[in-house]
Protein backbone atom coordinates (compact mmCIF):
# COMPACT_ATOMS: atom_id res chain seq x y z
CA UNK A 1 0.00 0.00 0.00
CA UNK A 2 1.41 3.66 -1.08
CA UNK A 3 -0.53 6.48 0.20
CA UNK A 4 1.36 10.00 -1.36
CA UNK A 5 0.94 12.74 1.18
CA UNK A 6 1.16 16.26 0.12
CA UNK A 7 2.78 18.25 2.65
CA UNK A 8 1.75 21.48 2.98
CA UNK A 9 4.45 24.64 2.67
CA UNK A 10 4.81 25.69 6.33
CA UNK A 11 5.41 22.05 7.05
CA UNK A 12 7.76 21.01 4.53
CA UNK A 13 11.03 21.85 6.71
CA UNK A 14 10.04 19.27 8.93
CA UNK A 15 10.13 16.41 5.48
CA UNK A 16 13.21 17.89 4.45
CA UNK A 17 11.36 20.15 1.89
CA UNK A 18 9.89 17.40 0.72
CA UNK A 19 6.69 17.86 -0.99
CA UNK A 20 4.97 15.09 -1.36
CA UNK A 21 6.10 11.80 0.87
CA UNK A 22 4.85 8.07 0.45
CA UNK A 23 3.72 6.29 3.18
CA UNK A 24 1.53 2.81 4.41
CA UNK A 25 -1.39 2.44 5.81
CA UNK A 26 -5.24 1.59 5.24
CA UNK A 27 -6.65 4.24 6.83
CA UNK A 28 -5.87 8.66 7.48
CA UNK A 29 -4.82 7.73 10.97
CA UNK A 30 -2.44 4.84 9.82
CA UNK A 31 -1.03 6.89 6.98
CA UNK A 32 -0.40 9.98 9.06
CA UNK A 33 0.96 7.48 11.87
CA UNK A 34 3.74 6.31 9.36
CA UNK A 35 4.74 9.84 8.48
CA UNK A 36 4.80 10.86 12.26
CA UNK A 37 7.20 7.59 12.58
CA UNK A 38 9.55 8.95 9.94
CA UNK A 39 9.07 12.92 10.66
CA UNK A 40 8.44 13.09 14.19
CA UNK A 41 8.83 16.54 14.65
CA UNK A 42 5.30 16.96 12.31
CA UNK A 43 3.63 14.86 15.02
CA UNK A 44 3.04 18.53 17.57
CA UNK A 45 2.27 20.19 14.05
CA UNK A 46 -0.90 17.47 13.12
CA UNK A 47 -2.10 16.41 16.49
CA UNK A 48 -3.19 17.97 19.93
CA UNK A 49 -2.29 16.36 23.67
CA UNK A 50 -5.26 14.26 23.23
CA UNK A 51 -4.35 12.28 19.79
CA UNK A 52 -6.60 14.40 17.78
CA UNK A 53 -6.25 16.22 14.55
CA UNK A 54 -5.70 19.88 15.74
CA UNK A 55 -8.94 21.77 14.42
CA UNK A 56 -7.16 24.13 12.58
CA UNK A 57 -5.51 20.82 9.83
CA UNK A 58 -7.52 19.48 7.43
CA UNK A 59 -6.44 16.45 5.40
CA UNK A 60 -8.08 15.77 1.92
CA UNK A 61 -7.80 11.90 0.24
CA UNK A 62 -7.80 12.75 -3.41
CA UNK A 63 -9.03 16.32 -3.11
CA UNK A 64 -12.10 15.46 -0.94
CA UNK A 65 -12.55 16.39 2.55
CA UNK A 66 -12.12 13.87 5.16
CA UNK A 67 -13.98 15.62 7.58
CA UNK A 68 -15.53 14.25 9.97
CA UNK A 69 -13.83 10.81 11.83
CA UNK A 70 -10.97 11.92 9.46
CA UNK A 71 -8.40 9.60 11.08
CA UNK A 72 -10.65 6.54 10.29
CA UNK A 73 -11.14 7.25 7.00
CA UNK A 74 -10.52 4.38 4.53
CA UNK A 75 -7.04 4.92 2.08
CA UNK A 76 -6.33 2.43 -1.09
CA UNK A 77 -3.63 1.86 -2.94
CA UNK A 78 -2.03 5.20 -4.93
CA UNK A 79 -4.38 7.66 -3.12
CA UNK A 80 -3.66 11.04 -2.44
CA UNK A 81 -3.83 12.69 0.35
CA UNK A 82 -3.69 16.36 1.48
CA UNK A 83 -2.39 18.03 4.36
CA UNK A 84 -3.91 21.41 4.43
CA UNK A 85 -3.70 24.43 7.19
CA UNK A 86 -5.88 27.03 7.87
CA UNK A 87 -5.06 30.41 6.52
CA UNK A 88 -6.38 33.49 7.34
CA UNK A 89 -4.42 36.48 6.00
CA UNK A 90 -5.85 39.38 3.31
CA UNK B 1 -31.01 51.83 -18.43
CA UNK B 2 -27.58 52.02 -19.70
CA UNK B 3 -26.62 55.69 -20.87
CA UNK B 4 -24.74 56.09 -24.17
CA UNK B 5 -21.49 56.82 -22.10
CA UNK B 6 -22.17 53.23 -19.83
CA UNK B 7 -22.53 51.79 -23.39
CA UNK B 8 -18.78 52.95 -24.51
CA UNK B 9 -17.55 52.64 -20.83
CA UNK B 10 -18.46 48.76 -20.77
CA UNK B 11 -18.50 47.67 -24.41
CA UNK B 12 -15.72 45.14 -23.94
CA UNK B 13 -17.44 43.13 -21.12
CA UNK B 14 -21.04 44.08 -22.83
CA UNK B 15 -19.74 42.08 -25.95
CA UNK B 16 -18.73 38.76 -23.10
CA UNK B 17 -21.09 35.74 -24.56
CA UNK B 18 -24.04 36.08 -22.14
CA UNK B 19 -23.49 39.30 -20.38
CA UNK B 20 -24.88 41.68 -22.56
CA UNK B 21 -26.54 45.42 -21.97
CA UNK B 22 -28.70 43.13 -19.52
CA UNK B 23 -25.72 41.75 -17.27
CA UNK B 24 -24.37 44.77 -17.54
CA UNK B 25 -27.71 46.42 -15.87
CA UNK B 26 -27.80 44.21 -13.40
CA UNK B 27 -24.22 45.06 -12.04
CA UNK B 28 -25.55 48.06 -12.07
CA UNK B 29 -28.57 47.62 -9.79
CA UNK B 30 -25.99 45.69 -7.66
CA UNK B 31 -24.89 46.53 -3.89
CA UNK B 32 -21.81 44.70 -3.24
CA UNK B 33 -19.92 44.74 0.99
CA UNK B 34 -16.49 44.51 0.69
CA UNK B 35 -15.49 43.72 4.28
CA UNK B 36 -11.66 44.84 4.30
CA UNK B 37 -9.92 47.14 2.79
CA UNK B 38 -6.48 45.73 2.48
CA UNK B 39 -4.48 43.24 0.17
CA UNK B 40 -7.68 41.65 -0.66
CA UNK B 41 -9.92 44.77 -0.77
CA UNK B 42 -8.26 46.78 -2.54
CA UNK B 43 -7.97 44.67 -6.34
CA UNK B 44 -11.42 43.24 -5.07
CA UNK B 45 -12.75 47.01 -5.13
CA UNK B 46 -10.61 47.95 -8.08
CA UNK B 47 -12.02 45.18 -10.18
CA UNK B 48 -15.82 45.90 -8.93
CA UNK B 49 -15.64 49.33 -9.19
CA UNK B 50 -13.94 49.01 -12.89
CA UNK B 51 -16.55 46.97 -13.70
CA UNK B 52 -19.74 49.14 -13.29
CA UNK B 53 -21.18 47.51 -9.24
CA UNK B 54 -23.81 50.70 -9.37
CA UNK B 55 -22.94 50.48 -4.98
CA UNK B 56 -20.16 49.25 -3.21
CA UNK B 57 -19.85 49.53 0.48
CA UNK B 58 -15.96 49.19 1.83
CA UNK B 59 -15.64 48.88 5.35
CA UNK B 60 -12.29 48.72 7.64
CA UNK B 61 -11.43 50.23 10.59
CA UNK B 62 -7.27 50.86 10.11
CA UNK B 63 -5.42 53.00 8.78
CA UNK B 64 -3.08 53.38 6.04
CA UNK B 65 0.61 52.25 7.26
CA UNK B 66 3.98 51.55 5.92
CA UNK B 67 4.07 48.25 5.87
CA UNK B 68 0.68 47.67 3.64
CA UNK B 69 2.08 49.39 0.51
CA UNK B 70 3.54 46.40 -0.84
CA UNK B 71 0.13 44.66 -1.11
CA UNK B 72 -2.84 47.22 -0.50
CA UNK B 73 -2.47 48.47 -3.73
CA UNK B 74 -5.68 51.17 -3.00
CA UNK B 75 -3.38 53.09 -0.88
CA UNK B 76 0.11 54.88 -1.87
CA UNK B 77 3.16 56.40 -0.19
CA UNK B 78 1.07 59.89 0.66
CA UNK B 79 -1.79 58.07 2.42
CA UNK B 80 0.29 56.76 5.20
CA UNK B 81 -1.57 57.51 8.52
CA UNK B 82 -5.10 58.30 6.46
CA UNK B 83 -7.86 55.77 7.58
CA UNK B 84 -8.08 53.16 4.91
CA UNK B 85 -11.59 53.58 3.43
CA UNK B 86 -11.26 57.04 2.66
CA UNK B 87 -8.26 56.13 0.77
CA UNK B 88 -9.64 53.32 -0.90
CA UNK B 89 -12.96 55.81 -1.65
CA UNK B 90 -10.29 59.02 -3.09
CA UNK B 91 -9.12 56.07 -5.81
CA UNK B 92 -12.16 54.32 -6.73
CA UNK B 93 -14.25 57.56 -7.57
CA UNK B 94 -11.46 58.73 -9.56
CA UNK B 95 -11.01 55.49 -11.39
CA UNK B 96 -15.39 55.65 -11.98
CA UNK B 97 -17.47 58.57 -10.97
CA UNK B 98 -20.73 56.34 -11.84
CA UNK B 99 -20.08 54.16 -8.79
CA UNK B 100 -21.64 55.00 -5.10
CA UNK B 101 -18.54 54.31 -3.12
CA UNK B 102 -19.88 54.26 0.63
CA UNK B 103 -16.72 54.50 3.14
CA UNK B 104 -17.13 52.72 6.61
CA UNK B 105 -14.47 53.04 8.92
CA UNK B 106 -15.47 50.66 11.64
CA UNK B 107 -14.83 47.58 12.99
CA UNK B 108 -16.91 44.72 12.03
CA UNK B 109 -19.19 43.66 14.98
CA UNK B 110 -22.20 41.15 16.39
CA UNK B 111 -23.52 44.38 17.17
CA UNK B 112 -23.63 45.92 13.65
CA UNK B 113 -22.87 43.27 11.21
CA UNK B 114 -26.78 43.08 10.46
CA UNK B 115 -26.92 46.71 9.58
CA UNK B 116 -24.07 46.50 7.57
CA UNK B 117 -25.19 43.50 5.74
CA UNK B 118 -28.70 43.95 5.17
CA UNK B 119 -29.23 45.76 1.81
CA UNK B 120 -26.41 44.06 -0.03
CA UNK B 121 -26.52 41.59 -2.94
CA UNK B 122 -23.37 39.80 -2.22
CA UNK B 123 -20.51 40.03 0.54
CA UNK B 124 -16.51 39.93 -0.44
CA UNK B 125 -14.59 38.56 2.38
CA UNK B 126 -11.33 40.11 2.02
CA UNK B 127 -10.73 40.19 5.86
CA UNK B 128 -7.17 39.38 7.74
CA UNK B 129 -8.78 37.35 10.64
CA UNK B 130 -10.87 34.40 11.40
CA UNK B 131 -13.36 35.97 14.08
CA UNK B 132 -14.56 38.51 11.75
CA UNK B 133 -14.88 35.86 9.04
CA UNK B 134 -17.05 33.49 11.04
CA UNK B 135 -19.39 36.85 11.77
CA UNK B 136 -19.63 37.56 8.12
CA UNK B 137 -19.89 33.23 7.14
CA UNK B 138 -22.86 33.68 10.13
CA UNK B 139 -24.71 36.80 8.57
CA UNK B 140 -24.76 35.87 5.33
CA UNK B 141 -26.33 32.60 6.13
CA UNK B 142 -28.99 34.22 7.91
CA UNK B 143 -29.76 37.07 5.83
CA UNK B 144 -29.43 34.77 2.57
CA UNK B 145 -26.42 36.68 0.59
CA UNK B 146 -24.11 35.12 -1.42
CA UNK B 147 -20.71 35.40 0.50
CA UNK B 148 -17.36 35.22 -1.58
CA UNK B 149 -13.74 34.23 0.47
CA UNK B 150 -10.70 34.66 0.23
CA UNK B 151 -7.39 34.01 2.07
CA UNK B 152 -3.90 34.38 1.49
CA UNK B 153 -0.94 33.56 3.18
CA UNK B 154 3.01 34.14 1.38
CA UNK B 155 2.53 32.46 -2.27
CA UNK B 156 -0.93 30.62 -1.07
CA UNK B 157 -4.02 31.51 -1.46
CA UNK B 158 -7.97 30.21 -1.23
CA UNK B 159 -11.07 31.13 -2.71
CA UNK B 160 -14.30 29.77 -2.66
CA UNK B 161 -18.29 30.83 -3.07
CA UNK B 162 -20.94 30.51 -0.76
CA UNK B 163 -24.28 30.52 -1.67
CA UNK B 164 -26.59 29.68 1.52
CA UNK B 165 -28.80 27.21 1.29
CA UNK B 166 -26.74 25.42 -1.57
CA UNK B 167 -23.08 24.89 -0.67
CA UNK B 168 -21.47 24.20 2.05
CA UNK B 169 -20.28 27.46 3.94
CA UNK B 170 -16.87 28.66 5.70
CA UNK B 171 -18.03 27.13 8.81
CA UNK B 172 -18.25 23.84 7.26
CA UNK B 173 -14.66 24.11 5.81
CA UNK B 174 -13.33 25.72 8.77
CA UNK B 175 -14.23 24.57 12.12
CA UNK B 176 -11.06 25.84 14.21
CA UNK B 177 -9.27 29.22 14.94
CA UNK B 178 -5.91 30.55 14.38
CA UNK B 179 -4.25 33.03 16.82
CA UNK B 180 -4.26 36.46 14.64
CA UNK B 181 -0.56 36.77 13.85
CA UNK B 182 1.44 38.82 11.31
CA UNK B 183 1.54 36.77 8.40
CA UNK B 184 3.70 37.03 5.67
CA UNK B 185 2.79 37.86 1.65
CA UNK B 186 3.43 39.42 -1.14
CA UNK B 187 1.08 41.69 -3.23
CA UNK B 188 0.70 39.57 -6.27
CA UNK B 189 -1.18 36.96 -3.78
CA UNK B 190 -4.16 38.88 -2.87
CA UNK B 191 -4.09 40.33 -6.14
CA UNK B 192 -4.78 36.76 -8.12
CA UNK B 193 -7.50 35.55 -4.91
CA UNK B 194 -8.91 38.41 -5.18
CA UNK B 195 -9.27 38.77 -8.59
CA UNK B 196 -11.24 34.99 -8.52
CA UNK B 197 -13.58 36.44 -5.61
CA UNK B 198 -14.10 39.88 -7.95
CA UNK B 199 -14.72 37.34 -11.25
CA UNK B 200 -17.28 34.76 -9.12
CA UNK B 201 -19.08 37.88 -7.99
CA UNK B 202 -19.82 38.83 -11.26
CA UNK B 203 -21.04 35.81 -12.73
CA UNK B 204 -23.24 35.54 -9.63
CA UNK B 205 -24.58 38.72 -9.95
CA UNK B 206 -24.89 38.60 -13.65
CA UNK B 207 -26.00 34.71 -13.93
CA UNK B 208 -23.34 33.44 -15.85
CA UNK B 209 -21.08 30.29 -15.79
CA UNK B 210 -20.32 27.94 -12.93
CA UNK B 211 -19.33 29.48 -9.43
CA UNK B 212 -16.76 28.32 -6.80
CA UNK B 213 -19.38 26.40 -4.37
CA UNK B 214 -18.57 23.18 -2.73
CA UNK B 215 -14.91 23.69 -3.95
CA UNK B 216 -12.03 25.26 -2.15
CA UNK B 217 -10.04 26.76 -4.87
CA UNK B 218 -5.92 26.69 -3.73
CA UNK B 219 -3.37 28.72 -5.52
CA UNK B 220 0.06 27.56 -5.16
CA UNK B 221 2.20 30.80 -6.43
CA UNK B 222 5.31 28.52 -5.51
CA UNK B 223 4.50 26.05 -8.43
CA UNK B 224 2.34 27.61 -10.29
CA UNK B 225 -0.35 25.41 -9.27
CA UNK B 226 -4.34 25.72 -9.01
CA UNK B 227 -6.43 22.79 -6.90
CA UNK B 228 -9.57 22.14 -6.62
CA UNK B 229 -10.09 20.83 -2.80
CA UNK B 230 -14.07 19.32 -3.12
CA UNK B 231 -16.04 20.06 0.63
CA UNK B 232 -18.92 19.15 1.95
CA UNK B 233 -22.35 20.69 3.43
CA UNK B 234 -21.96 19.24 7.27
CA UNK B 235 -25.34 18.57 8.68
CA UNK B 236 -23.98 19.69 12.09
CA UNK B 237 -22.38 23.22 10.84
CA UNK B 238 -23.43 25.34 13.81
CA UNK B 239 -24.35 28.10 10.96
CA UNK B 240 -25.42 26.61 8.51
CA UNK B 241 -26.56 23.06 9.86
CA UNK B 242 -29.91 21.47 10.94
CA UNK B 243 -29.35 23.10 14.47
CA UNK B 244 -28.71 26.35 13.49
CA UNK B 245 -31.48 26.82 11.38
CA UNK B 246 -33.58 25.35 14.35
CA UNK B 247 -32.06 28.42 16.27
Amino acid sequence: MSITVNIHQALRHITNNQATVDVSGVTVGECLADLVQRFPDIKAKLFGKNGKLLNYIDIYVNAESSYPEELAKPVKDGDKLSITLMIAGG
Amino acid sequence: MLTAQERERYDRQIMIQGFGEEGQEKLKKARVLIAGAGGLGSPAAIYLTAAGIGSIRIVDHDTVELSNLNRQILHWHEDRGKSKVESAKEKLVRLNPDVKIEAIGDTLTEANIDHLVTDCNLIVDAMDNLPTRYLLNKAAIEKNIPFFHGAVYGLEGRAMTIVPGKSACLRCVYRGVIPEEKFPVIGVTPAVIACIQATEAVKYLVGIGELLINKLLVYEGLTMQFTELRVKKDPHCEHCGQRARKE
